[in-house]
């Protein structure tokens, strides 16, 4: 198995980029596989980047970056999204994650509010929610690799996409 | 942060598979590698160690408490750091410098002498110094293999694998994004068809 970092560090930023896609395109939710549709929104600090040994990188701070313009002119002039701030929505709990697309090293992660009572069943509880948070996060991620390991099913997905960047809006 | 509240940032690694009676001999090799205390009389400049996750002055691990109820293990890592910042010896080396030359009624100290004075100061300082205290929680899921080291420096990280391997005598390789799909059940056959991937240009329409 090849497990060099940056051979397969577009695929990351790629799987991000999707995800923005995938979120505007289905009214804020992406299918989740075993888990059910997830919600997905992009908050406070959207950073693009181009790959290569020479990066540019654009980031965005807003309430809602994925809407601002300037995310926006990024993805049309080839960045993809290199780091985000995601507002996970699984049943009523509500998770927040800063996701690096190359590494997907999770930072300042936000947990629901805990229900358990005691130190030990508090870090259980705490636990149990990263397992989840890390179960969303990589079954998104196993979905958009399996979508994009085969042309017959990439192949609508990259043309919707393109139409995305370029005029602006997921139909 | 750490692990028992407010955010949690953090980095994984897949440790391999352990075996039967885990618990006692884990206790056993921690207890090996237990932290201990820096010895200000010492050179040392940073000593590293391993503590319970519940006392971070505790080094006794029992497998009542390093195990939790769902099969996680918990302990910590403790890095104990005493350095004597560079200005602030200097400070101090130029007034005892002072002091003596002014007392032996000479213009300044010959370099050997001043070389020796540092020493000198370093080791009083460092007597008067607390050494600035480091955790780094960590939560080694059994079942799984899983292992979460909560930070994502990547010093902290370098001696933490080190630390760890030479501890459980086990190797601990870094989740990335081909580990992720491995972890999650995606055959060999199709990871490594991702080599003949190209990555997309968004930006460019075929007409």
């Amino acid at each position: 198995m090849d497990t060099s970092k940056e051979r397969f560090a577009y695929l990351g930023r790629e799987f991000l980029t999707w995800l923005w896609f995938e979120a505007e395109h289905n009214g804020g939710k992406v299918e989740g596989g075993e888990l059910g549709p997830i919600g997905v929104t992009f908050g406070q600090r959207l950073t693009l980047e181009t790959g290569g040994n020479v990066r540019e990188g654009s980031t965005v701070q807003a309430d809602a970056p994925a809407e601002a313009e300037e995310a926006r002119t990024a993805l049309r002039v080839g960045k993809k999204v290199a780091r985000a701030r995601l507002f996970l929505d699984v049943g009523e709990r509500q998770y927040q994650v800063s996701l690096d697309a190359e590494t997907l090293t999770f930072a300042n992660a936000k947990l629901p509010v805990l229900l358990g009572k005691g130190e030990s069943h508090a870090i259980d509880e705490r636990l149990a929610l990263l397992d989840e948070l890390e179960a969303v996060i990589d079954q998104l991620f196993v979905g958009f690799v399996n979508l994009r390991k085969s042309e017959a099913s990439w192949a609508p997905v990259r043309e919707a996409m393109r139409q995305w960047v370029v005029k602006g809006a997921a139909g | 942060m750490g692990l028992s509240s407010g955010t949690v940032s953090y980095l994984r690694f897949v440790a391999a598979p352990v075996t039967e009676g885990f618990e006692e001999r884990a206790c056993e090799q921690l207890a090996s590698k237990a932290f201990r205390e820096i010895d200000p009389g010492s050179e040392e400049e940073q000593v590293e160690g391993w503590v319970r996750f519940d006392d971070a002055f505790a080094a006794d691990f029992d497998p009542s408490t390093l195990v939790t109820p769902s099969g996680n293990v918990l302990f910590r890592l403790r890095t104990d750091t005493l350095k004597v910042p560079a200005g602030t010896l200097k400070a101090y080396v130029d007034q005892a410098a002072n002091l003596r030359c002014k007392a032996q009624g000479r213009e300044k100290l010959a370099k050997k002498e001043l070389d020796v004075l540092k020493l000198e100061m370093k080791k009083q300082l460092r007597l008067r110094s607390l050494p600035k205290l480091s955790l780094t929680d960590v939560v080694w899921n059994i079942q799984t293999g899983e292992v979460r080291m909560i930070s994502t420096s990547k010093s902290v990280a370098g001696r933490f694998v080190d630390l760890f391997e030479k501890t459980f005598e086990i190797s601990l390789r870094p989740v990335g994004l081909l580990t992720v799909l491995w972890l999650r059940g995606m055959s060999e056959e199709d990871i490594d068809g991702l080599a003949l991937v190209e990555a997309e240009r968004f930006h460019l329409i075929r007409e």
